[in-house]
């Protein structure tokens, strides 16, 4: 089973100028498929927005009806021609709705699809497409743009056949893929040295430990807050991780295991990790700085040590004066 | 550090996407002109193909190029996004071309070069040295892995060319290319009534040069920051249109 997490913020440059999210993502699993997409709108495609929705929506069930043909083709010609050709005719379905070019539609696409042990990856134009095998993050497709950074190809340029990327292969020791648009590229993809930031995986990691729509909720809010800031564009990113060994909950580890999710030095006091299980269970239903310091019989001061620690893995979070537990405590 | 997944540290620090920018001015003996209320001294002196009467008062074109290229500096620094992705050159023909600022953000530039107006029109000199030095720029944003906009080149002259004629020809055709294959943005502008507008007009294949209304470098260097502006936010796909309504406030197409 594969875990989704996914994340799209309008740009500074966008939010200026009145004009909406031309970044998409979107997800499906369907027939024994997960299929992630993700696309840009042109800048200058004034219903791009449409365009970029449309065509992630009508690739990805495309992929989930057809998965076995396209994998077991042997020349990638015909199926580069395929997907798009089936993304020419979603997008001109859409101008005839909309009553405009099909130009005014276009955007870059980025697609990957699972089915048992084999995948499938596309794309055209900008953004990374990234994944995770044994631990260490690879990228799988670069951006294509031309000299300048405000050139790329998309889905309606006549340069889409010749320019866009298509690979498959088992799925193997691959735990996650990535997708990411290039406003996201600028804080998480290093340009020079063609690799993607670290970070990522630790994102892929909290996918198993906390619960999807918790991820959702952090990502966009690091998104408004940081990503958001180095770039006047969109930024979008959508993730799939595999849950292979479905993590059983923190209350369900032993100490020995709590302790190493925990990252606690093999010397750590035992009465540390009980004042963590009592913090995270405490928690669940949300408790202020002085009442969980009550709880754990703690001075608040050093409490909040606790709490600043948890907070930076992510495992509990505050709203207002309270805290919460936001890791997954029991699965039943 | 509330609710964040990702924190500053974690991020990858790309550098800016670079707007190249090539001011290429012309800085002949005629640049010293003066406009306004000056007095004869009744003295003479030839240069840059006429003879001119010295004056004392009135306003030189060259103070003011100087002054509206202050401007351009000025208005650049005071916009966030362009300060950190314009890299501005500046190369004078005289006599000879010279570069007189390097490429470089404008932090870096304090000191604004001054310009001395002496000599002939070496226009295609200017021009040749001017494209050299962008292609360097060029190459090194990519050895050093930093995006860049479509470069910019400013032709700015006031008199004809009278440099190498073969220097001249290879510019116009190198400038020329370079704008049809979508390499270069380029802006020919001509000064006063004896600007030939004709052969600016031959390094713009895509659009007439502009002749500037007066001595209004101050409104062109002003309008030319804005444009820089919004090129240097435009995201993939985008077209950045000039502003034709706001060439009227200096200029006449």
């Amino acid at each position: 089973m594969w875990k989704i997490v996914q994340c799209a913020v309008q740009g500074r440059g966008h939010m200026q100028m009145g004009i909406p999210c031309q970044d998409k993502t979107y997800s499906l699993v369907k027939n024994g498929v997960t299929a992630i997409a993700l696309a840009d709108g042109a800048g200058s495609a004034r219903l791009s927005h449409f365009g970029a929705e449309r065509v992630t929506e009508y690739i990805c069930d495309d992929l989930s009806e057809n998965f076995d043909r396209y994998f077991h083709e042997e020349d990638g010609v015909p199926v580069k021609k395929a997907l798009i050709s089936k993304s020419i005719l979603a997008l001109d379905e859409l101008s005839r709705k909309l009553n405009c070019e099909i130009r005014e539609l276009a955007s870059t696409l980025l697609v990957v699809a699972v089915k048992d042990e084999r995948f499938i990856l596309f794309h055209i134009g900008d953004g990374v497409i990234g994944y995770c095998k044994k631990g260490e993050l690879k990228v799988a497709s670069q951006p294509e743009n031309g000299e300048f950074v405000n050139t790329t190809v998309f889905t309606t340029s006549q340069e889409a056949l010749t320019t866009m990327k298509l690979i498959k292969g088992k799925v193997g020791d691959i735990r996650g893929f990535v997708l990411m648009s290039d406003g996201t590229e600028a804080s998480l993809y290093d340009k020079k040295e063609k690799r993607l930031a670290d970070v990522i995986k630790k994102i892929m990691n909290l996918c198993q430990l906390v619960l999807p729509r918790k991820v959702e909720e952090q990502l966009r809010t690091s998104f408004e807050v940081a990503v958001r800031q180095a770039t006047s564009d969109d930024c979008s990113m959508i993730l799939m991780v595999e849950d292979r060994e479905p993590f059983r909950g923190y209350a369900k580890l032993a100490p020995a295991e709590k302790a190493r999710l925990l990252k606690l030095p093999a010397y750590a006091r035992p009465r540390r990790l009980r004042r963590y299980d009592a913090i995270l269970s405490g928690l669940e239903n949300g408790r202020t700085l002085k009442n969980i310091s009550k709880i754990i019989r703690l001075n608040p001061k050093y409490t909040k040590k606790y709490l600043n620690r948890l907070m930076g893995m992510n495992f509990i979070e505050r709203r207002g004066i309270k805290y919460y537990t936001i890791v997954i405590m029991d699965t039943q | 550090m509330d609710n964040n997944l990702l924190r500053i540290e974690d991020l990858v620090n790309n550098p800016t996407p670079r707007v190249p920018v090539c001011l290429c001015l012309d800085i002949s003996g005629s640049m010293g002109a003066v406009e306004g209320d000056c007095v004869e001294t009744g003295e003479t002196v030839y240069e840059d193909g006429e003879t001119w009467n010295i004056v004392t008062g009135g306003t030189s074109r060259i103070s003011e190029l100087e002054a509206g290229v202050e401007a351009f500096y000025k208005e650049i620094r005071e916009d966030e996004m362009t300060l950190y992705s314009a890299e501005i050159c500046i190369v004078t023909f005289g006599d000879k071309a010279e570069c007189l600022a390097d490429f470089a953000n404008i932090e870096r530039q304090q000191e604004l070069p001054r310009l001395c107006p002496s000599g002939d029109t070496a226009m295609g000199e200017g021009v040749n040295l001017a494209l050299d030095l962008l292609e360097r720029r060029k190459q090194e944003y990519r050895d050093k892995g930093v995006d860049y906009y479509q470069p910019w080149l400013i032709l700015m002259t006031d008199g004809q060319p009278n440099g190498d004629e073969g220097e001249l020809a290879r510019a116009i055709s190198r400038t020329v290319d370079m704008v049809n294959n979508k390499k270069l943005t380029v802006f020919p502008i001509g000064i006063g009534g004896q600007a030939d507008m004709g052969v600016l007009n031959e390094f713009s294949p895509k659009r007439s040069a502009l002749k500037l209304k007066g001595l209004k470098f101050r409104e062109f260097f002003v309008w030319l920051s804005q444009s820089l502006s919004r090129t240097s936010m435009s995201m993939p796909g985008e077209v950045i249109k000039l502003d034709l309504e706001g060439i009227k406030g200096w200029g006449e197409l």
